[in-house]
């Protein structure tokens, strides 16, 4: 009887012991296929930098294209403008909006090829924030700019701009 | 070898038929300067400034544009009827761009400025077209 008994555990723990050794496979497999593959970072966006939305391109700085002899560099960009309140027609004012959305798009780009200037100021009183102040400017000549899209709506024109950076266009 | 008086007469002659070659054209040199601000991202101001040139301007030919006259000459009125067109092609020279804007407790102002600096253009006039060639 003790034999029986004796060796009913020993079947029992081998069982257990291959079993949980299989499930432990199983999960270890399952975890492996539900891991999601990691994301790609399309290489056109990032050969391109656009204006609102590549974060990506900006955080990770060994994917940034570099400027060389034997590439281009695309710079995007969207510029946005407001029409005025006081329009005579929709017509003026889907052109002054789009006047003032090249201009965004102008300076988006200025922004990327030359830089921004930021200078900042905090008045501080009485271990109080007074007035925060926020100061970026740019100053900088744009050649051969293009506008690929127009999109007009609810007031809101967009204008989606292109420029083409060379190497030689900075070779000194 | 000529003498130098030959020579004179020989470039005197024709420096006249260019002259009166280009005066048959109805050339004329003309500076142009465009400038428009943009505010909080609303058109605010826009200018755009013609006038003959008094002194002969020097500078290579760049791409040139050509619009359509209707018969007229003056530059001004010819730039009014086709100001899209124009303006596309001087954004595509090149245009200066200077932008400052100011966040002060949380409360964003912006100001664009878009200027072509004083620029002299050649004009032809034509019989249907004006061909306008930056000089620079």
């Amino acid at each position: 009887m003790k034999r029986v008994i004796s060796s009913s555990i020993f079947v029992a723990l081998i069982t257990t012991m291959f079993t949980g050794c299989s499930m432990f496979a199983k999960e270890s497999s399952s975890k492996e296929s539900g891991v999601p593959a990691p994301v790609e970072i399309n290489k056109s966006t990032v050969n391109g930098a656009t204006g609102n939305n590549e974060i990506s391109s900006l955080t990770d700085s060994s994917n940034e294209p570099l400027l060389t002899k034997e590439n281009k560099i695309v710079i995007t960009v969207l510029g946005q403008g407001v029409a005025p309140v006081n329009t005579v027609s929709p017509a003026q004012a889907y052109a002054m909006a789009k006047r003032a959305a090249i201009a965004d798009g102008y300076r988006l780009i200025a922004e990327k090829v030359k830089g921004v200037r930021v200078e900042g100021d905090d008045l501080i009183k009485n271990m109080m924030v007074k007035r925060s102040t926020i100061r970026t400017t740019v100053d900088t000549m744009i050649k051969n700019a293009n506008v690929i899209e127009t999109t007009f709506k609810d007031g809101l024109c967009e204008v989606e701009m292109e420029i083409i950076v060379f190497h030689s266009q900075f070779a000194q | 070898m000529r003498s130098r008086n030959g020579n004179n007469s020989i470039s005197f002659s024709i420096c006249s038929i260019i002259l009166f070659s280009s005066l048959a054209l109805n050339a004329g040199e003309y500076l142009i300067s465009y400038r428009y601000v943009v505010k909080d991202a609303i058109l605010y101001n826009e200018a755009l400034f013609v006038a003959k040139a008094m002194k002969r301007c020097d500078g290579i030919p760049q791409t040139a544009i050509e619009l359509e006259t209707n018969s007229s000459s003056d530059l001004k009125k010819i730039i009014t009827e086709n100001s899209d067109e124009f303006i596309d092609y001087i954004h595509k020279l090149g245009m200066h761009v200077k932008h400052s804007d100011v966040t002060i407790n949380a409360q964003y102002k912006s100001t664009t400025i878009l200027t072509l600096k004083t620029t002299c253009f050649k004009v032809d006039f034509n019989d249907n077209f004006a061909r306008i060639t930056p000089l620079k």
